[in-house]
């Protein structure tokens, strides 16, 4: 049986993915941030399907303590029941902001959570990905397109922008899945992002302001429901031989952003290993 | 440049660490949360190039400042500014609340406040300008019912650094007090933000905003700072409605406010 970590598993387009991979049999470990939520997507994912393997850690991985702590009960878990391996880490938690929000180390919020988080997690769980020859998929966003990192001011702390922050650390994304599979990819390790389109979920309506929150809720209705791109993560997780793009959307390679370069891919690597304090490979010429 | 700031671990007080931290000043960080301390410590050294010290501490009793200024004397620390963020406030009617809290927030607010105060005054770096900070509150323009401890506490820090700030002109020590509305620092104050609905809104500050702004006028000799132009109007109407018809506008407001059940 095949194990997967999911992100921001207890709702939104997370939920869905658990859902549809522990149908299709894959052992699922989903990580959740609100105990409540967790109990309840465990009650509807395995009260559906007796067969499913579903279970969901409480973390709010936007602080690096927790990220690191459940991390470490992910993979003893791994290590105890699953020989050590991962078969794919999908960091899909993510946040939106209305307003310059800071972690416990002082980093701002959108991008602590949607990129830094994942950046972490995957460097924890790097052995049992290594040992499956597993995929990493992040949930991108074709707003990722038309912008540039801010190098000098990367939490844009000098003029805040809450959607400007959110369109960065979603081409912080795939700069970094670039630099993933320029590192570990002759090591078997594929990384990926999704676009998973405009998507009836409540990531507007958590924690913003009146107007984010209104904006929202007018423009989720034209979203579509969860479940469709919840199967191009289940593609990316199944497919074989192992898919070769970096950007999918409906199951299909699309193009991404001409900022997405190894330059700018190995700087976002250096800015984000000392933010986490850790340090991953070196680049493989292939 | 030397910064000690109190209340670091969170909200307005992480702000002004991370705005300070960007400058290149190097810190001293206290808060009672220990834990948050460490975590923004490791934030600021893996971002600036400075050097973060921290102590936890409760600043309101008097033997862990005692500690914590041994600690100080024996590294031989001295200061150009202190920033006065720590805090806090339990809102609702005043019967209504736990005794102990109501007693609290003068304990933390002023007498921790002064002692802290007079004791980094007195480990200056010799010849060298000095910048304190208090952090007040917009609320301290008002007499405010059903925040009556903490809209009292604010004034007193309001007129103890305006006359500070006379005391000190002559040995080079800039005072600056901040009143600010409300500002985005934790979930619970966005959800109180959210709960006064326009005018909650309307005068909401942004933090990081306000933490540069600060600094760059307390540098610059300035005595008060009220962040915002409708926050400014509101500090002005203050000074020029009379006070008891203030208080029954605000009693009115904040009872509406709780009234929607959003606020405790």
């Amino acid at each position: 049986m095949k194990t997967v970590v999911i992100t921001g598993a207890s709702s939104g387009i997370g939920l869905e993915i658990s859902r549809l991979l522990a149908r299709k049999g894959f052992n699922v470990l989903g990580v959740g941030r609100s105990e409540a939520n967790c109990r309840r997507a465990e009650e509807m994912i395995l009260s559906g399907n007796a067969n499913a393997k579903f279970t969901c850690y409480v973390a709010d991985l936007m602080q690096q303590r927790e990220v690191v702590k459940v991390a470490d009960e992910i993979l003893s878990y791994l290590d105890g029941n699953c020989n050590g391996e991962l078969h794919a880490l999908i960091n899909n938690a993510g946040c939106v902001r209305s307003w310059y929000m800071t972690t416990e180390e002082g980093y701002e919020q959108q991008f602590a959570l949607n990129h830094l988080a994942g950046f972490l997690l995957t460097y924890k769980l790097l052995p049992a990905l290594k040992k499956a020859r597993g995929r990493v998929i992040m949930t991108g966003s074709q707003s990722h397109k038309g912008i540039r990192i801010h190098w000098n001011d990367v939490m844009l702390r000098r003029r805040y922008n809450p959607l400007t922050a959110y369109k960065q650390s979603k081409l912080c994304n795939i700069l970094f899945a670039k630099g993933l599979n320029d590192r570990y990819a002759s090591a078997g390790i594929r990384a990926y992002v999704v676009d998973p389109g405009l998507v009836n979920t409540d990531i507007g309506n958590k924690e913003t302001g009146a107007l984010v929150n209104f904006i929202w809720s007018l423009r989720k209705r034209h979203g579509v429901s969860p479940e469709i791109p919840a199967k191009t993560y289940a593609f990316l997780c199944e497919q074989e031989p192992t898919p070769e793009g970096l950007y999918y959307y409906l199951c299909k390679e699309k193009s991404y952003s001409r900022q997405v370069t190894a330059e700018n891919a190995n700087r976002l690597f250096g800015l984000s290993e000392r933010l986490c304090g850790i340090h991953y490979g070196e680049v493989q010429s292939l | 440049m030397n910064v000690m700031i109190t209340g670091a671990a969170g909200g307005l007080g992480r702000a002004f660490a991370d705005e300070c931290g960007s400058r290149g000043y190097n810190l001293f960080l206290t808060d009672i949360n220990d834990d948050g301390l460490q975590c923004i410590k490791r934030g600021l050294e893996r971002q600036f190039n400075i050097t973060v010290v921290t102590k936890a501490c409760d600043l309101t009793n008097a033997e862990s400042v005692d500690n914590m200024l041994d600690f100080i004397d024996r590294h031989e620390i001295r200061f150009d500014m202190l920033l006065n963020v720590a805090g806090l406030d339990y809102e609702g009617d005043f019967i209504g609340r736990e005794r102990e809290n109501l007693v609290k927030i003068v304990l933390l607010n002023n007498a921790a406040t002064l002692r802290i105060t007079h004791a980094v005054l007195k480990r200056r770096i010799p010849g060298r300008n000095f910048t304190i900070v208090f952090v007040s509150s917009l609320a301290s323009m008002f007499p405010m019912p059903l925040k009556a401890t903490y809209a009292a506490s604010k004034r007193f820090l309001l007129d103890f650094a305006t006359s500070l700030r006379q005391e000190l002109k002559d040995e080079n020590v800039n005072v600056l007090t901040l009143c600010p509305g409300g500002m985005v620092t934790t979930q619970a104050a966005m959800s109180g933000i959210r709960a006064q609905g326009f005018w909650g809104n309307a005068t909401t500050s942004p933090l990081e905003t306000v933490a540069r702004n600060t600094i760059d006028r307390a540098l610059a000799g300035k005595s008060v700072y009220v962040p915002g132009k409708l926050n400014q109007a509101l500090a002005f109407l203050g000074k020029v409605i009379p006070r008891s018809w203030v208080a029954a506008v605000v009693y009115w407001r904040w009872k509406e406010v709780s009234g929607r059940g959003l606020i405790s």
